[in-house]
Protein backbone atom coordinates (compact mmCIF):
# COMPACT_ATOMS: atom_id res chain seq x y z
CA UNK A 1 0.00 0.00 0.00
CA UNK A 2 1.49 3.52 -0.68
CA UNK A 3 2.08 6.07 1.76
CA UNK A 4 -0.12 9.43 1.68
CA UNK A 5 0.58 12.53 3.62
CA UNK A 6 -1.62 15.84 3.90
CA UNK A 7 -0.52 18.19 2.34
CA UNK A 8 -2.51 20.65 1.25
CA UNK A 9 -5.11 22.73 2.56
CA UNK A 10 -8.50 23.21 1.45
CA UNK A 11 -7.98 27.11 0.98
CA UNK A 12 -5.00 26.64 -1.07
CA UNK A 13 -6.25 24.06 -3.04
CA UNK A 14 -9.32 26.14 -3.71
CA UNK A 15 -7.23 29.67 -4.68
CA UNK A 16 -4.92 27.01 -7.04
CA UNK A 17 -7.60 25.67 -9.25
CA UNK A 18 -9.28 29.94 -9.52
CA UNK A 19 -6.09 30.94 -10.14
CA UNK A 20 -5.45 28.40 -12.74
CA UNK A 21 -8.65 28.48 -14.65
CA UNK A 22 -8.35 32.69 -14.48
CA UNK A 23 -4.75 32.44 -15.95
CA UNK A 24 -6.33 29.95 -18.51
CA UNK A 25 -8.82 32.19 -19.88
CA UNK A 26 -6.45 35.65 -19.42
CA UNK A 27 -3.85 33.51 -21.58
CA UNK A 28 -6.51 33.26 -24.55
CA UNK A 29 -8.59 36.73 -24.34
CA UNK A 30 -4.81 38.41 -23.64
CA UNK A 31 -3.53 36.64 -26.73
CA UNK A 32 -6.70 37.65 -28.51
CA UNK A 33 -6.13 40.92 -27.49
CA UNK A 34 -2.55 41.18 -28.47
CA UNK A 35 -2.84 39.52 -31.57
CA UNK A 36 -5.89 40.75 -33.05
CA UNK A 37 -7.07 40.46 -36.54
CA UNK A 38 -4.85 37.45 -37.09
CA UNK A 39 -7.32 34.54 -37.22
CA UNK A 40 -10.66 33.40 -36.66
CA UNK A 41 -9.16 31.05 -33.83
CA UNK A 42 -9.35 33.90 -31.54
CA UNK A 43 -11.64 35.83 -29.25
CA UNK A 44 -13.68 38.55 -31.11
CA UNK A 45 -11.66 41.71 -29.36
CA UNK A 46 -14.64 43.44 -28.07
CA UNK A 47 -15.84 40.23 -26.28
CA UNK A 48 -12.03 39.58 -25.26
CA UNK A 49 -11.65 42.91 -23.60
CA UNK A 50 -14.84 42.17 -21.30
CA UNK A 51 -14.23 38.89 -20.58
CA UNK A 52 -10.18 40.07 -19.97
CA UNK A 53 -11.22 42.73 -17.87
CA UNK A 54 -13.38 40.81 -15.13
CA UNK A 55 -10.90 37.85 -15.48
CA UNK A 56 -7.98 40.32 -14.57
CA UNK A 57 -9.84 42.33 -11.59
CA UNK A 58 -10.65 38.65 -10.52
CA UNK A 59 -7.21 37.40 -10.37
CA UNK A 60 -6.04 40.05 -8.45
CA UNK A 61 -8.34 39.57 -6.27
CA UNK A 62 -7.53 35.93 -5.93
CA UNK A 63 -3.82 36.88 -5.58
CA UNK A 64 -4.60 39.32 -2.44
CA UNK A 65 -6.26 35.91 -1.17
CA UNK A 66 -3.26 33.91 -1.89
CA UNK A 67 -1.22 36.61 -0.29
CA UNK A 68 -3.30 37.36 3.18
CA UNK A 69 -3.54 33.80 3.73
CA UNK A 70 -0.35 33.20 2.87
CA UNK A 71 0.57 35.42 5.82
CA UNK A 72 -2.19 34.19 8.00
CA UNK A 73 -1.42 30.35 8.03
CA UNK A 74 2.24 30.73 7.07
CA UNK A 75 2.28 28.78 4.52
CA UNK A 76 4.92 31.93 2.71
CA UNK A 77 7.66 29.77 4.59
CA UNK A 78 6.86 27.13 2.13
CA UNK A 79 8.13 29.12 -0.95
CA UNK A 80 11.28 30.44 0.65
CA UNK A 81 14.85 28.32 -0.19
CA UNK A 82 16.24 27.46 2.64
CA UNK A 83 20.39 27.57 2.85
CA UNK A 84 22.73 25.83 3.03
CA UNK A 85 22.86 23.90 -0.40
CA UNK A 86 19.81 25.28 -1.81
CA UNK A 87 21.83 26.22 -5.56
CA UNK A 88 23.29 22.40 -4.96
CA UNK A 89 19.95 20.87 -4.31
CA UNK A 90 18.24 22.78 -7.21
CA UNK A 91 21.02 21.50 -9.50
CA UNK A 92 20.16 17.58 -8.07
CA UNK A 93 16.61 18.71 -9.48
CA UNK A 94 17.30 19.69 -12.70
CA UNK A 95 19.34 16.73 -13.52
CA UNK A 96 16.56 14.30 -12.39
CA UNK A 97 14.63 16.37 -14.89
CA UNK A 98 17.24 15.95 -17.29
CA UNK A 99 18.61 12.63 -17.07
CA UNK A 100 17.22 10.49 -13.83
CA UNK A 101 13.63 10.55 -14.80
CA UNK A 102 14.36 8.86 -18.28
CA UNK A 103 16.17 5.80 -15.21
CA UNK A 104 13.08 5.81 -13.67
CA UNK A 105 14.85 7.22 -10.50
CA UNK A 106 12.98 8.37 -7.60
CA UNK A 107 12.35 12.31 -7.24
CA UNK A 108 15.38 13.40 -5.10
CA UNK A 109 13.46 15.37 -2.89
CA UNK A 110 10.05 13.94 -2.56
CA UNK A 111 7.38 16.43 -0.56
CA UNK A 112 7.25 16.49 3.15
CA UNK A 113 5.18 18.30 5.60
CA UNK A 114 7.59 20.71 6.40
CA UNK A 115 8.95 21.06 3.23
CA UNK A 116 6.10 20.78 0.60
CA UNK A 117 8.60 21.72 -2.56
CA UNK A 118 12.10 20.67 -3.44
CA UNK A 119 14.42 23.55 -3.84
CA UNK A 120 13.84 24.04 -7.38
CA UNK A 121 10.24 24.05 -6.92
CA UNK A 122 10.64 26.61 -3.78
CA UNK A 123 12.39 29.15 -6.32
CA UNK A 124 10.80 28.92 -9.32
CA UNK A 125 7.36 29.26 -7.11
CA UNK A 126 9.00 32.51 -5.28
CA UNK A 127 10.00 33.95 -8.59
CA UNK A 128 6.69 33.08 -10.24
CA UNK A 129 4.26 34.02 -7.20
CA UNK A 130 5.93 36.69 -5.67
CA UNK A 131 7.63 38.68 -8.91
CA UNK A 132 6.06 37.88 -11.48
CA UNK A 133 2.71 37.23 -11.07
CA UNK A 134 2.22 40.96 -9.07
CA UNK A 135 4.02 42.45 -11.98
CA UNK A 136 0.81 41.75 -14.32
CA UNK A 137 -1.33 42.21 -11.77
CA UNK A 138 0.13 45.73 -10.86
CA UNK A 139 0.43 46.36 -14.85
CA UNK A 140 -3.25 45.11 -15.44
CA UNK A 141 -4.09 47.73 -12.62
CA UNK A 142 -2.89 50.36 -14.13
CA UNK A 143 -4.36 49.58 -17.84
CA UNK A 144 -7.56 50.36 -15.54
CA UNK A 145 -6.45 53.84 -14.47
CA UNK A 146 -3.66 54.87 -17.56
CA UNK A 147 -3.55 58.19 -15.72
CA UNK A 148 -1.00 56.45 -13.16
CA UNK A 149 1.21 55.94 -16.08
CA UNK A 150 3.94 58.43 -16.88
CA UNK A 151 2.26 60.25 -19.75
CA UNK A 152 5.39 60.07 -22.03
CA UNK A 153 8.84 58.12 -21.21
CA UNK A 154 11.82 59.04 -23.69
CA UNK A 155 8.98 60.82 -26.65
CA UNK A 156 6.56 57.69 -26.40
CA UNK A 157 3.48 56.89 -24.05
CA UNK A 158 4.27 56.02 -20.74
CA UNK A 159 1.93 53.40 -20.83
CA UNK A 160 4.29 51.31 -23.12
CA UNK A 161 6.55 49.96 -20.39
CA UNK A 162 3.45 49.36 -18.31
CA UNK A 163 1.89 47.19 -21.52
CA UNK A 164 5.58 45.30 -22.65
CA UNK A 165 5.72 44.32 -18.39
CA UNK A 166 2.24 43.28 -18.57
CA UNK A 167 2.95 41.49 -21.62
CA UNK A 168 6.05 39.84 -21.00
CA UNK A 169 5.42 38.85 -17.49
CA UNK A 170 1.82 37.28 -18.94
CA UNK A 171 4.10 35.26 -21.04
CA UNK A 172 6.63 34.54 -18.36
CA UNK A 173 3.24 32.74 -16.32
CA UNK A 174 1.71 31.22 -19.39
CA UNK A 175 5.05 29.64 -19.77
CA UNK A 176 5.68 28.28 -16.51
CA UNK A 177 1.57 27.00 -16.27
CA UNK A 178 2.45 24.91 -20.05
CA UNK A 179 5.51 23.63 -17.72
CA UNK A 180 3.62 23.30 -14.29
CA UNK A 181 1.21 21.55 -16.25
CA UNK A 182 3.58 19.39 -17.63
CA UNK A 183 5.62 18.47 -14.39
CA UNK A 184 2.24 17.29 -12.71
CA UNK A 185 2.02 14.63 -14.94
CA UNK A 186 5.41 13.27 -13.21
CA UNK A 187 4.36 11.80 -9.95
CA UNK A 188 4.01 8.53 -9.07
CA UNK A 189 1.53 7.87 -11.60
CA UNK A 190 0.72 10.77 -14.61
CA UNK A 191 -2.66 11.75 -12.61
CA UNK A 192 -1.03 11.34 -8.81
CA UNK A 193 -0.25 14.71 -8.84
CA UNK A 194 -3.57 16.06 -10.01
CA UNK A 195 -5.39 14.20 -7.96
CA UNK A 196 -3.56 15.97 -4.97
CA UNK A 197 -4.08 18.74 -5.88
CA UNK A 198 -8.02 18.40 -5.47
CA UNK A 199 -7.85 16.01 -2.45
CA UNK A 200 -4.94 17.42 -0.47
CA UNK A 201 -3.20 13.86 -0.21
CA UNK A 202 0.39 12.95 -1.41
CA UNK A 203 1.16 9.81 -2.51
CA UNK A 204 4.09 8.50 -2.69
CA UNK B 1 -25.01 72.18 -47.60
CA UNK B 2 -24.72 72.93 -51.18
CA UNK B 3 -21.07 74.05 -51.29
CA UNK B 4 -20.47 73.22 -54.94
CA UNK B 5 -23.44 74.24 -56.47
CA UNK B 6 -21.86 77.57 -57.21
CA UNK B 7 -18.62 77.11 -56.28
CA UNK B 8 -17.41 77.56 -59.62
CA UNK B 9 -18.78 80.32 -60.88
CA UNK B 10 -18.52 82.04 -57.16
CA UNK B 11 -14.86 81.13 -57.06
CA UNK B 12 -14.03 83.14 -60.52
CA UNK B 13 -16.27 86.23 -59.41
CA UNK B 14 -14.75 86.40 -56.07
CA UNK B 15 -11.17 85.96 -57.60
CA UNK B 16 -11.95 88.94 -60.59
CA UNK B 17 -13.82 91.30 -57.93
CA UNK B 18 -11.07 91.03 -55.59
CA UNK B 19 -8.54 91.53 -58.17
CA UNK B 20 -10.88 94.54 -59.12
CA UNK B 21 -11.57 96.20 -56.29
CA UNK B 22 -8.31 95.60 -54.32
CA UNK B 23 -10.52 95.22 -51.16
CA UNK B 24 -10.21 91.65 -50.50
CA UNK B 25 -6.15 90.72 -48.95
CA UNK B 26 -6.27 86.86 -48.54
CA UNK B 27 -3.11 85.10 -48.32
CA UNK B 28 -0.59 85.92 -51.26
CA UNK B 29 0.23 81.92 -51.16
CA UNK B 30 -2.87 79.90 -51.13
CA UNK B 31 -2.70 78.19 -47.78
CA UNK B 32 -0.45 80.43 -46.02
CA UNK B 33 -0.28 83.62 -43.93
CA UNK B 34 0.83 86.83 -46.01
CA UNK B 35 4.35 87.73 -45.32
CA UNK B 36 4.53 90.83 -46.16
CA UNK B 37 5.26 92.90 -43.33
CA UNK B 38 3.18 96.04 -45.40
CA UNK B 39 0.22 93.63 -46.08
CA UNK B 40 0.35 92.38 -42.51
CA UNK B 41 -0.05 95.30 -40.99
CA UNK B 42 -2.68 96.73 -43.80
CA UNK B 43 -4.68 93.17 -42.40
CA UNK B 44 -4.45 94.17 -38.84
CA UNK B 45 -5.61 97.29 -39.06
CA UNK B 46 -8.43 96.11 -40.54
CA UNK B 47 -9.51 93.41 -38.71
CA UNK B 48 -9.03 95.61 -35.58
CA UNK B 49 -12.03 97.83 -36.73
CA UNK B 50 -13.72 94.47 -36.58
CA UNK B 51 -12.15 93.34 -33.17
CA UNK B 52 -13.52 96.42 -31.57
CA UNK B 53 -16.69 95.56 -31.53
CA UNK B 54 -16.95 91.70 -31.96
CA UNK B 55 -14.47 90.70 -28.94
CA UNK B 56 -15.09 90.42 -25.37
CA UNK B 57 -12.89 93.31 -25.14
CA UNK B 58 -15.50 95.49 -27.13
CA UNK B 59 -18.29 94.09 -25.83
CA UNK B 60 -17.55 95.52 -22.25
CA UNK B 61 -16.48 98.89 -23.87
CA UNK B 62 -18.41 99.40 -27.00
CA UNK B 63 -17.29 102.26 -29.01
CA UNK B 64 -20.13 103.33 -30.08
CA UNK B 65 -23.49 104.41 -27.46
CA UNK B 66 -26.03 103.11 -29.89
CA UNK B 67 -24.93 99.62 -30.58
CA UNK B 68 -27.84 96.39 -29.56
CA UNK B 69 -25.25 94.50 -26.89
CA UNK B 70 -27.89 92.06 -27.00
CA UNK B 71 -27.42 91.14 -30.77
CA UNK B 72 -23.43 91.69 -30.65
CA UNK B 73 -22.93 88.96 -28.01
CA UNK B 74 -24.13 86.22 -30.66
CA UNK B 75 -21.17 87.27 -32.69
CA UNK B 76 -18.53 87.57 -30.08
CA UNK B 77 -14.44 86.20 -31.52
CA UNK B 78 -11.55 85.62 -29.72
CA UNK B 79 -8.64 87.12 -31.61
CA UNK B 80 -6.28 84.55 -30.27
CA UNK B 81 -8.18 81.45 -31.42
CA UNK B 82 -8.64 83.31 -35.24
CA UNK B 83 -4.89 83.52 -35.53
CA UNK B 84 -4.55 79.88 -34.25
CA UNK B 85 -7.02 78.87 -37.23
CA UNK B 86 -6.63 77.90 -40.60
CA UNK B 87 -7.68 81.37 -41.73
CA UNK B 88 -5.21 83.45 -39.70
CA UNK B 89 -3.97 85.80 -41.60
CA UNK B 90 -6.89 86.71 -43.40
CA UNK B 91 -9.14 90.08 -43.22
CA UNK B 92 -12.44 89.77 -42.04
CA UNK B 93 -13.40 90.86 -45.20
CA UNK B 94 -12.50 88.72 -47.01
CA UNK B 95 -15.51 86.78 -46.17
CA UNK B 96 -17.46 89.42 -44.99
CA UNK B 97 -18.37 91.16 -47.68
CA UNK B 98 -19.19 94.78 -48.24
CA UNK B 99 -22.40 94.53 -46.35
CA UNK B 100 -19.59 95.20 -43.38
CA UNK B 101 -17.68 97.65 -44.79
CA UNK B 102 -20.29 100.43 -42.52
CA UNK B 103 -22.04 100.00 -39.61
CA UNK B 104 -24.47 99.67 -38.70
CA UNK B 105 -24.22 96.53 -40.92
CA UNK B 106 -26.49 96.65 -43.86
CA UNK B 107 -29.51 94.78 -43.11
CA UNK B 108 -28.92 91.85 -45.72
CA UNK B 109 -24.85 91.76 -45.05
CA UNK B 110 -25.32 88.21 -44.25
CA UNK B 111 -26.11 87.10 -47.30
CA UNK B 112 -22.90 89.01 -48.45
CA UNK B 113 -20.83 86.22 -46.53
CA UNK B 114 -18.71 84.69 -49.30
CA UNK B 115 -19.45 80.49 -49.03
CA UNK B 116 -16.45 78.32 -48.38
CA UNK B 117 -16.51 76.92 -51.56
CA UNK B 118 -15.92 80.54 -53.19
CA UNK B 119 -12.48 79.62 -52.15
CA UNK B 120 -12.64 75.92 -51.25
CA UNK B 121 -13.90 75.27 -55.04
CA UNK B 122 -11.87 72.00 -55.62
CA UNK B 123 -11.98 70.69 -52.10
CA UNK B 124 -15.81 71.51 -51.71
CA UNK B 125 -16.72 69.51 -54.73
CA UNK B 126 -14.98 66.26 -53.68
CA UNK B 127 -16.39 66.92 -49.92
CA UNK B 128 -19.79 67.14 -51.53
CA UNK B 129 -20.24 64.01 -52.54
CA UNK B 130 -19.35 62.39 -49.56
CA UNK B 131 -21.55 64.66 -47.46
CA UNK B 132 -24.54 63.90 -49.50
CA UNK B 133 -24.13 60.85 -48.50
CA UNK B 134 -23.68 61.69 -44.76
CA UNK B 135 -26.39 60.80 -42.07
CA UNK B 136 -26.54 64.65 -41.44
CA UNK B 137 -27.36 65.68 -45.35
CA UNK B 138 -30.02 62.74 -45.38
CA UNK B 139 -31.76 63.86 -42.43
CA UNK B 140 -31.18 67.85 -42.27
CA UNK B 141 -30.76 69.03 -45.63
CA UNK B 142 -29.45 72.43 -46.18
CA UNK B 143 -29.98 73.32 -42.63
CA UNK B 144 -26.55 71.50 -41.84
CA UNK B 145 -23.55 73.27 -43.97
CA UNK B 146 -19.66 73.27 -43.57
CA UNK B 147 -19.95 75.88 -40.57
CA UNK B 148 -22.31 73.36 -38.65
CA UNK B 149 -19.14 71.70 -37.95
CA UNK B 150 -16.23 74.00 -39.27
CA UNK B 151 -16.18 77.27 -37.31
CA UNK B 152 -13.98 79.30 -39.86
CA UNK B 153 -12.64 81.12 -36.95
CA UNK B 154 -11.41 78.69 -34.73
CA UNK B 155 -11.15 75.91 -37.16
CA UNK B 156 -7.64 74.36 -38.24
CA UNK B 157 -6.93 71.13 -40.36
CA UNK B 158 -5.67 68.22 -39.23
CA UNK B 159 -2.27 68.62 -41.10
CA UNK B 160 -1.54 71.69 -39.22
CA UNK B 161 -2.58 70.74 -35.81
CA UNK B 162 -0.42 67.50 -36.14
CA UNK B 163 -0.21 66.75 -33.13
CA UNK B 164 -3.30 63.65 -32.89
CA UNK B 165 -4.32 64.29 -29.28
CA UNK B 166 -5.06 68.16 -30.15
CA UNK B 167 -6.81 67.14 -33.42
CA UNK B 168 -9.07 64.59 -31.48
CA UNK B 169 -10.18 67.38 -28.78
CA UNK B 170 -10.90 69.90 -31.50
CA UNK B 171 -12.70 67.43 -34.37
CA UNK B 172 -15.12 65.45 -31.26
CA UNK B 173 -15.53 68.89 -30.05
CA UNK B 174 -17.45 70.23 -33.32
CA UNK B 175 -19.56 66.44 -32.57
CA UNK B 176 -20.34 66.96 -28.92
CA UNK B 177 -21.13 70.49 -28.88
CA UNK B 178 -24.63 69.10 -30.68
CA UNK B 179 -24.44 65.47 -29.71
CA UNK B 180 -23.59 66.06 -25.83
CA UNK B 181 -26.30 69.22 -25.53
CA UNK B 182 -30.19 69.11 -25.89
CA UNK B 183 -30.57 72.37 -26.84
CA UNK B 184 -28.36 72.30 -29.75
CA UNK B 185 -29.86 68.88 -31.06
CA UNK B 186 -33.23 70.17 -30.34
CA UNK B 187 -32.84 73.18 -32.72
CA UNK B 188 -31.27 70.90 -35.12
CA UNK B 189 -33.83 68.44 -35.13
CA UNK B 190 -37.02 71.08 -35.39
CA UNK B 191 -35.96 70.36 -39.06
CA UNK B 192 -36.94 66.67 -39.24
CA UNK B 193 -40.76 65.28 -40.09
CA UNK B 194 -41.10 64.32 -36.62
CA UNK B 195 -38.84 65.79 -33.74
CA UNK B 196 -36.31 63.48 -32.72
CA UNK B 197 -34.81 63.19 -29.19
CA UNK B 198 -31.05 63.49 -28.28
CA UNK B 199 -29.81 59.36 -27.75
CA UNK B 200 -27.82 59.13 -24.68
CA UNK B 201 -23.76 59.11 -25.58
CA UNK B 202 -22.83 56.49 -22.94
CA UNK B 203 -26.06 54.51 -23.90
CA UNK B 204 -25.40 54.40 -27.77
CA UNK B 205 -21.73 53.65 -27.03
CA UNK B 206 -22.36 50.95 -24.07
CA UNK B 207 -21.26 48.17 -26.30
CA UNK B 208 -17.73 50.08 -26.47
CA UNK B 209 -15.15 48.68 -24.01
CA UNK B 210 -13.72 52.06 -22.40
CA UNK B 211 -15.89 54.72 -23.80
CA UNK B 212 -14.28 57.29 -22.22
CA UNK B 213 -10.80 56.61 -23.07
CA UNK B 214 -11.71 56.12 -26.46
CA UNK B 215 -13.19 59.41 -26.82
CA UNK B 216 -10.35 61.48 -25.30
CA UNK B 217 -7.74 58.92 -27.90
CA UNK B 218 -9.63 59.34 -31.17
CA UNK B 219 -12.00 60.66 -33.19
CA UNK B 220 -15.44 59.89 -33.64
CA UNK B 221 -15.09 59.94 -37.02
CA UNK B 222 -12.57 56.99 -36.95
CA UNK B 223 -15.77 54.92 -36.58
CA UNK B 224 -18.26 57.47 -37.75
CA UNK B 225 -17.10 57.23 -41.36
CA UNK B 226 -15.60 55.07 -43.72
CA UNK B 227 -12.02 55.70 -45.51
CA UNK B 228 -12.18 58.28 -47.72
CA UNK B 229 -12.12 56.80 -51.54
CA UNK B 230 -10.26 60.79 -52.41
CA UNK B 231 -6.81 60.59 -51.39
CA UNK B 232 -6.59 64.40 -50.80
CA UNK B 233 -8.87 63.99 -48.35
CA UNK B 234 -7.57 62.44 -44.82
CA UNK B 235 -11.22 61.31 -43.84
CA UNK B 236 -14.19 60.99 -45.67
CA UNK B 237 -17.02 63.81 -44.90
CA UNK B 238 -19.73 60.62 -45.10
CA UNK B 239 -20.68 60.92 -41.65
CA UNK B 240 -22.27 57.18 -40.54
CA UNK B 241 -25.80 56.53 -38.62
CA UNK B 242 -24.81 53.97 -35.44
CA UNK B 243 -25.87 51.01 -37.37
CA UNK B 244 -24.12 52.05 -40.67
CA UNK B 245 -20.41 52.60 -38.17
CA UNK B 246 -17.81 50.59 -37.54
CA UNK B 247 -17.87 48.24 -35.00
CA UNK B 248 -14.83 46.06 -35.60
CA UNK B 249 -12.05 47.07 -32.94
CA UNK B 250 -9.35 45.10 -34.73
CA UNK B 251 -10.15 48.28 -37.23
CA UNK B 252 -8.06 50.09 -35.25
CA UNK B 253 -6.92 47.80 -33.03
CA UNK B 254 -4.41 45.66 -35.25
CA UNK B 255 -0.81 45.43 -36.61
CA UNK B 256 -2.45 46.43 -39.89
CA UNK B 257 -4.32 49.55 -37.86
CA UNK B 258 -6.21 51.90 -39.62
CA UNK B 259 -5.01 54.64 -37.18
CA UNK B 260 -1.47 54.97 -38.79
CA UNK B 261 -3.37 56.34 -42.10
CA UNK B 262 -6.32 58.32 -40.67
CA UNK B 263 -5.70 59.85 -36.97
CA UNK B 264 -1.74 59.36 -37.15
CA UNK B 265 -1.14 60.30 -40.61
CA UNK B 266 0.32 63.43 -39.78
CA UNK B 267 2.07 62.45 -36.30
CA UNK B 268 6.04 62.15 -36.47
CA UNK B 269 7.34 60.02 -33.91
CA UNK B 270 10.51 57.77 -34.83
CA UNK B 271 11.76 57.18 -31.50
CA UNK B 272 8.95 54.14 -31.61
CA UNK B 273 9.92 52.73 -35.20
CA UNK B 274 13.78 52.91 -34.48
CA UNK B 275 12.75 50.60 -31.42
CA UNK B 276 10.77 48.44 -33.96
CA UNK B 277 7.19 48.73 -33.41
CA UNK B 278 4.76 48.78 -35.40
CA UNK B 279 2.57 51.59 -36.11
CA UNK B 280 5.67 53.79 -34.95
CA UNK B 281 3.67 56.87 -34.68
CA UNK B 282 0.77 56.31 -33.22
CA UNK B 283 3.45 55.74 -29.83
CA UNK B 284 3.91 58.92 -29.66
CA UNK B 285 0.58 59.71 -27.70
CA UNK B 286 -0.54 56.45 -27.26
CA UNK B 287 -0.25 52.62 -26.41
CA UNK B 288 -3.24 51.21 -28.74
CA UNK B 289 -3.60 47.45 -27.72
CA UNK B 290 -2.92 45.04 -30.56
CA UNK B 291 -1.20 47.83 -33.13
CA UNK B 292 1.67 49.19 -31.14
CA UNK B 293 2.82 45.66 -31.22
CA UNK B 294 6.59 44.66 -31.65
CA UNK B 295 7.40 41.91 -34.21
CA UNK B 296 10.45 40.90 -32.78
CA UNK B 297 9.50 40.47 -28.69
CA UNK B 298 6.12 39.21 -30.50
CA UNK B 299 8.36 36.38 -32.45
CA UNK B 300 10.55 35.71 -29.21
CA UNK B 301 7.29 35.21 -27.38
CA UNK B 302 5.86 32.75 -30.10
CA UNK B 303 9.28 31.02 -30.09
CA UNK B 304 9.78 30.34 -26.72
CA UNK B 305 5.75 29.09 -26.23
CA UNK B 306 6.99 26.84 -29.34
CA UNK B 307 10.22 25.34 -27.90
CA UNK B 308 8.39 24.48 -24.91
CA UNK B 309 5.71 22.93 -25.60
CA UNK B 310 7.95 20.72 -28.23
CA UNK B 311 10.50 20.31 -25.43
CA UNK B 312 8.09 19.14 -22.91
CA UNK B 313 6.18 17.03 -25.33
CA UNK B 314 9.86 15.47 -26.45
CA UNK B 315 10.56 15.19 -23.08
CA UNK B 316 7.25 13.12 -21.95
CA UNK B 317 7.59 11.36 -25.44
CA UNK B 318 10.81 9.71 -24.54
CA UNK B 319 9.44 9.27 -20.30
CA UNK B 320 6.95 7.04 -22.26
CA UNK B 321 9.16 5.32 -24.44
CA UNK B 322 11.82 4.18 -21.48
CA UNK B 323 9.70 3.55 -18.89
CA UNK B 324 7.83 1.10 -21.64
CA UNK B 325 11.19 -0.66 -22.71
CA UNK B 326 11.89 -0.53 -18.65
CA UNK B 327 8.48 -2.59 -17.96
CA UNK B 328 8.76 -5.02 -20.99
CA UNK B 329 12.42 -5.71 -19.65
CA UNK B 330 10.96 -6.33 -16.17
CA UNK B 331 8.30 -8.49 -17.25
Amino acid sequence: MSHRIYLLPPWLRLWHWTNAALIIVLAVTGASLHFAGEGGYLVPFSLAAKIHDIAGVALACAYGFFVLANIVTGNWWQYVPKPPGVLARCLTQARFYAFGIFRGEPHPYPPTVEANFNALQAVVYWFIMYLVVPTVVVTGLIFFYPELAPTKIYGLDGLLPVAMLHYIAGAVVILFMVAHIYLGTTGVRPTSLFKMMITGWHEE
Amino acid sequence: MRPSTKSLFAALAFTALAAASGAGIAAEVKGAAPTDPALIEKIRKSNAECYACHTEAGLKNPPRADMDLAALTKFIHDPKQFDGSNHTGMECKVCHGQGYVAFPHAPEAKKSISECGECHATKALRVETQFEASVHAKNLKDAFTCQTCHDPHVYKVAAKVGDPRKIVAQDNAMCVDCHNSDLRYSAFSTALPTKKVRPDLYATHDWLPNARLHWSAVRCIECHTPVSPVKSLATSHEILAKDKSDKACVTCHSQDSALATRLYRYASTNVGADLGFANAQVLGSAYVVGATRNPLIDRAVIGLFGLTVLGLLGHGAVCVVLALIRRRRTS
